[in-house]
């Protein structure tokens, strides 16, 4: 994948209007059922959550912790059993909100029979895009995610990588404003996860809400301005990740110019010594071990402990 | 060619129809109503559950609204590329190798080969695109659903209508690129086939019959040539033509190089027919000579046909009118298909013998009455000339004194005492004139076209709630159900004797054929409840399900007939009114479908 996201993406919007909420839910739940109506699982418990305008929003959780439902609610693949989903204002079984909306599914599932271009052209269909419309997008897209060499050549001929590269392609065909990412590392190597990166951090420069769920923790640090952690179906954390990150019962000093002696004496000898205190703060911990913590927690203390407001 | 039940006139039908569709179309939509309604009722209670179905409602009707034509064209032109790249094309494969060998297994000494050929082409490539039909449609949505490639198209802004509408159009296009190349290669292959020509030198006996200008001979015969000769005709009127061999003849024209007569044999002619009959109102005489409605009944069998008792005053009288002599400068030609009900045996082999006369509606002049020999399934061709007798001996003309204002009358009655006639409407027919052959054999295919249409739409439909597999055996029983309509109609109304499902069922176990009745009994009533139960099911089934024999019309096209303009209409009107509802439904099935679940 090119990094020259920014250049090849005309229709780019500056971030207009950050801190409005893209995605809203309240009381989101998902039941799902038996043939006979019986109650198999409860994948997602009473879910409130906001996602803003113009931020990177990360969805984390162990397998089978909900994330993808709520994706797939997000999305109207699946049915709330009980409370509501608004996606850029309008209601998540509304079709009219996908013409805003782009998505990457876990895997790409794409018509294999198909080459880059008529994928492109098929999905440039769907959003009732004109011919030269399509055209042109269709040549960005490819030329963005660097298979321009290979836009001739049939899907089921295509590495994994590649089509990953093509499904970030169709999911940006119509130039979105919120892009739905399910695990958009998956399959790619350690160039293309930083191209992915990139690219992501391109689109939310270019205004863009970007709702992403991974696995993959230092990437969703890496990226992510805002997370949310579900566990069993609940939210167990939601908030700003630097926010979350730090640790606030440890204080780290960090100085230069102390003799050994000195910095035996810490905190209260550093002035009187005259030595330069660098920062005063609280260390970061990685988002892998608050993941952990919050999971192992979890288990220990079943029920919720964030709230839509963090 | 015998017509088991009669054509209806296109305004009739329309007229009849439409009121009873909209009744079914307003009760479907009641059934979902209701399911709908109560489905909310259980889970918000009755008062939420009525707003949210006003909601719904006015949120699927937007949608079927606001289709969007190049979406739909899309998904259409995806499926076309599918199909193709999934081998679809293996098919008409399969009917190119059926052709290849398909010589080997048409008896070439047949005595009227053009049929025969027709029948196999056009039945062959209706089964087959049925079939195609079938596997393409039931499999496409489940698949998509199953390898999760619905997720990419569903989070765009498609509508459940759209991908609907948009799959069926798909097949549909295939399913029409293959019928039309299967067509156009049928059509080359029987007409090629049957194309041949013979060689004929005359011997010098006959060249001096012919010089002395003797009349009306046969001055040779033919080299053999498709397993058959014919004998050449001199006519009265000097024109050289071979005689009527496996439903053809050939002009002769004669060649003069040299001083030498050479004659050559032209391609055949008058294999390949699109009659358009003239029918007549039929209308009865009973066995005292008094106008009846009908004629007698006979049996349970025959209640399509009527007939008329042998040596009594009883008639069947056609009434025909609309009749030029512009339309038939040679006379009448008449068909006859009599149907024969013996109260005695006899010889078997003879057939039964009957007379008709022509009259005029308005004067009441009769021609003599004309002997002919009914048989069981053979169609008798009379031609009425221009000039006849009168029941008086004396010469009449055909148009003049018989037809005026173009009425006709012809009585027919059955001789023999004991045995009946039977018949209905379409039985005896007037033939106009020659349609065009090539169009005739496209409204066939049209009508072949027609049920893939039907099957298309059954399969898409099913398909959007069932997985593959089950879709496939659902769109079966639906064509099971509708190529045996009239049987499940006779089971459901209770005409077929021995009962429905569990009565069969009894009289198997006990070895009790059809017409004895079973003990009364507190057995025999459970097992008529459960009866009662299954006719209800199967006639609510025949009501929904179409007749799917009604809408072929390759029988015309094989017996040489034109298959009449507004009978196409009715089919074509009757697949879309069921197409219709079948795309609603599906529609319906697909919105309400978690297709991540």
């Amino acid at each position: 994948m090119t990094s020259n996201m920014a250049a090849a993406e005309p229709s780019l919007r500056p971030d207009a209007a950050a801190g409005q909420p893209v995605v809203e839910t309240r009381n989101l739940t998902k039941i799902y059922r038996d043939f006979w109506g019986r109650q198999k699982v409860r994948a997602l418990k009473a879910l409130d959550l906001k996602v803003n305008r113009g931020e990177i929003f990360g969805l984390l959780g162990p397998n089978g912790s909900g994330k993808t439902t709520t994706i797939k609610l997000l999305l109207g693949l699946l049915f709330p059993t009980d409370g509501e989903a608004f996606v850029l204002g309008r209601k998540a079984s509304d079709v009219g909100k996908n013409e805003r909306i782009g998505y990457l599914p876990e895997e790409t599932y794409l018509y294999r029979f198909l080459n880059a271009e008529e994928t492109l052209d098929f999905y440039g269909r769907l959003f009732d895009m004109p011919a030269k419309l399509r055209r042109q997008r269709a040549a960005e897209l490819i030329e963005l995610v660097g298979l321009g060499w290979a836009k001739r050549r049939q899907l089921k001929e295509y590495s994994k990588g590649m089509t990953r590269r093509i499904g970030v392609a169709q999911a940006l065909i119509n130039d979105p404003e919120l892009v739905v990412l399910d695990e958009p590392t998956t399959g790619l190597d350690p160039q293309g996860c930083r191209d992915m990166k990139d690219l992501i951090q391109n689109l939310r420069a270019a205004g863009k809400t970007i709702i992403m769920c991974s696995h993959l923790l230092p990437d969703v640090q890496d990226v992510c301005d805002r997370i949310a952690i579900l566990h069993q179906g609940e939210l167990k954390e939601l908030g700003r990740v630097d926010s979350l990150l730090k640790v606030h019962n440890v204080t780290e000093i960090r100085a230069t110019g102390l003799s050994e002696a000195a910095q035996a004496e810490l905190r209260t000898v550093i002035a009187r010594l005259g030595g330069e205190v660098k920062s005063i703060g609280h260390p970061t911990t990685t988002l892998e071990d608050l993941f952990l913590k919050i999971v192992r927690e979890s288990e220990q203390r079943p029920g919720r402990r964030a709230s839509a407001d963090s | 060619m015998v017509l088991e039940t009669e054509p209806v006139p296109f305004s009739d039908f329309f007229a009849a129809s439409l009121p009873y569709w909209l009744q079914g179309m307003a009760v479907l939509a009641l059934i979902c109503l209701a399911v709908g309604f109560l489905r909310l009722a259980v889970r918000y209670g009755p008062s939420r559950a009525f707003w949210r179905l006003a909601e719904s409602g006015v949120g699927y009707v937007t949608d079927l609204l606001r289709m969007s034509p190049r979406r739909v064209l899309a998904l259409a032109r995806l499926t076309v590329q599918e199909s193709l790249r999934r081998k679809v094309m293996v098919g008409f494969g399969l009917f190119l190798l059926i052709l290849m060998f398909a010589l080997w297994f048409l008896d070439a000494e047949s005595p009227d080969p053009a049929p025969l050929y027709t029948s196999f082409v056009m039945n062959c490539t209706s089964r087959l695109v049925r079939v195609m039909a079938l596997l393409l449609s039931v499999f496409s949505i489940p698949g998509d659903i199953k390898s999760r490639i619905i997720f990419t198209i569903v989070t765009k802004p498609v509508r459940a209508s759209e991908l609907v509408a948009g799959r069926m159009l798909g097949f549909v296009g295939i399913g029409t690129l293959m019928l039309v190349l299967m067509g156009g290669i049928s059509y080359l292959f029987v007409i090629r086939s049957l194309d041949h020509t013979h060689e004929f030198e005359p011997d010098a006996t006959s060249l001096a019959a012919e010089s002395a200008g003797l009349g009306s001979k046969v001055i040779g015969t033919t080299s053999l040539a498709r397993n058959h000769r014919h004998h050449v005709v001199l006519g009265v009127d000097g024109v050289l033509a071979t005689d009527v061999s496996q439903g053809h003849w050939h002009p002769v024209t004669v060649e003069e190089h040299n001083g030498h007569k050479r004659y050559v044999v032209g391609p055949p002619q008058g294999q390949f027919h699109a009659r358009v009959p003239l029918y007549g109102k039929l209308r009865f005489k009973d066995r005292y000579g008094g106008d009846a409605k009908r004629g007698t009944n006979v049996g349970n069998e025959w209640t399509y046909r009527s007939h008329v008792e042998g040596g009594t005053l009883a008639a069947a009288i056609w009434h025909f009118d609309g009749l030029r002599r512009e339309a038939f400068p040679q006379g009448l030609p008449m068909d006859m298909t009599i149907r024969v009900f013996r109260t005695e045996k006899g010889d078997i082999e003879r057939g039964i013998l009957g007379s008709f006369v022509l009259r005029n509606p308005q004067t009441g002049l009769t021609t003599q009455p004309q002997d002919f020999v009914a048989k069981e399934y053979v169609t008798d061709r009379h031609l009425i000339p221009n000039r006849l007798l009168d029941s008086t001996g004396k010469s009449i003309e055909l148009f003049g004194d018989l037809i005026t204002d173009g009425q006709l009358e012809v009585q027919l009655q059955c001789l023999q005492r004991g045995q009946f006639f039977g018949m209905a409407q379409p039985d005896v027919y007037l033939l106009e004139h020659d349609g065009s052959v090539g169009l005739n054999f496209v409204k066939g295919y049209v009508s072949i076209w027609l049920q893939m249409v039907l099957i298309t739409a059954l399969g898409v439909m099913w398909s959007t709630f069932l997985n593959g597999p089950v879709a496939m055996l659902a769109t079966g029983a639906s064509l099971v159900a509708g190529f045996f309509h009239h049987f499940f109609e006779s089971i459901a109304t209770g005409k077929t004797p021995g009962g429905a499902t569990f009565e069969s069922l009894v009289r198997m176990v006990q070895h009790k054929n059809t017409v004895i009745k079973l003990e009364p009994g507190w057995g025999t009533s459970i097992v008529n409840l459960l009866d009662g139960g299954v006719r209800h099911l199967m006639k609510l089934i025949t009501q929904m399900v179409p007749d799917m024999r009604a809408l072929g019309d390759i029988d015309y096209v094989v017996a040489g007939f034109n298959v009449p303009d507004g009978q196409l209409l009715v089919q074509a009107v009757t697949v879309a009114a069921y197409v219709l509802p079948i795309f609603l439904l599906g529609y319906l099935f697909f919105r309400l479908r978690e297709v991540a679940q």
